[in-house]
């Protein structure tokens, strides 16, 4: 291992964080990333035990400490209740990822209010119900590190998506709004709007608009899930110091060609 | 001569406050009549933590209006020890 390498892989090393959302697509690479890096990670999932206690067997198997929590963020009690236990179980916090999303894509007019509210209460009352619960213990420590992920979809809309959307836009003002709140405090609050990424929400696309979506990409090709890992880290970084209330968009260019 | 925790809370109140001791009267409300806000009254608690080797939980915070309260609030969490 090259000096460069082993600087990199304790660069987080005794950091404690939170990734919600944490067993599959873009929220397990950046709980394997962090772990990587040598954070020790607590992250949350809603349905699959199997998937968790499989992160849980592989980070572990790489040398870091991880813990799960099944609970839902939509609820404000589960979430106090999580990072409650986080801290208690490492012995501090310093940054929370606020990732855990759902879809639930249809035509406007077939939307119902069911589809509305499960996508906003998941995707922005949950980014609330998490920074609630983890902002006291960042302003009484006068540091903190929060990266929300929200979605292109959230800065240009996509047709179907209303809901989403509007969660994601939702999460954008909330970034930029408490970033200013905090910023005397020591406090970073940023976001990333990744752009189509190969993860469960698209691979449920079918394969012709996944092909026309494709080739709208100027670099050609669908991100990963690591593209939006790294960037996180970087957010959560000493190397971004100076960056907060930013959206960061990790598109392959998307957006330059809108 | 050792401040007491009266003297001590006082201090730690006016310091975050910008205050002198002298104009914080011990029942006057810190928000209404001091011109404290609730980021100051999170300050005064994590200053209260750390001197003190205590925990107040968060939900107290409403509860801490004046210097009074706040000694009284001290005093219960040392005793817990």
């Amino acid at each position: 291992m090259s000096c460069q390498n082993m600087k990199n892989s304790q660069s987080f090393k005794d950091r404690i964080g939170i990734v919600s959302g944490g067993t599959r697509g873009i929220g397990r690479a950046i709980v394997k990333e962090l772990a990587a890096a040598g954070a020790k990670v607590a992250f949350t999932y809603v349905k699959s035990d199997a998937e968790a206690k499989k992160l849980l067997q592989e980070i572990a198997a790489a040398g870091s400490e991880a813990l799960s929590f099944k609970g839902d963020v939509r609820d404000y009690d589960t979430c106090r209740d999580f990072v409650e236990q986080v801290k208690a179980y490492f012995g501090g916090l310093d940054f929370l990822v606020n990732n855990a999303g759902i879809t639930r894509d249809k035509a406007f007019m077939a939307m119902e209010k069911e589809d509305w509210k499960d996508v906003i209460d998941v995707n922005l009352t949950g980014c609330f119900n998490m920074a609630r619960s983890c902002i006291v213990t960042f302003l009484k420590q006068k540091k903190g590190n929060i990266v929300n992920i929200s979605s292109i979809s959230g800065i240009s809309g996509i047709a179907r998506q209303v809901n989403y959307s509007a969660s994601k836009a939702g999460i954008i003002g909330l970034t930029r709004a408490l970033a200013q709140e905090v910023a005397p405090y020591n406090i970073r609050v940023n976001c990333i709007a990744p752009g189509f990424i190969e993860t469960d929400m698209l691979t449920i696309l079918k394969e012709e608009l996944k092909d026309k979506f494709r080739r709208a990409v100027p670099l050609g090709r669908f991100g990963n899930p690591q593209d939006i890992a790294k960037a996180v880290l970087f957010l959560l970084s000493e190397q971004s110091n100076y960056i907060t209330g930013q959206v960061i968009k990790i598109d392959g260019g998307l957006h330059t060609s809108n | 001569m050792v401040p007491s925790i009266k003297d001590e809370i006082l201090e730690i109140v006016a310091t975050v406050i910008e205050k002198e001791v002298g104009d914080i009267s011990l029942d006057a409300h810190l928000v209404q009549e001091v011109g404290a806000d609730s980021m100051m009254a999170l300050e005064i608690l994590a200053a209260l933590e750390k001197k003190y080797h205590i925990v107040i939980p968060e939900e107290r915070l409403k509860e801490m209006t004046t210097v009074n309260k706040i000694i009284q609030m001290v005093e219960t969490a040392r005793k817990r020890g």
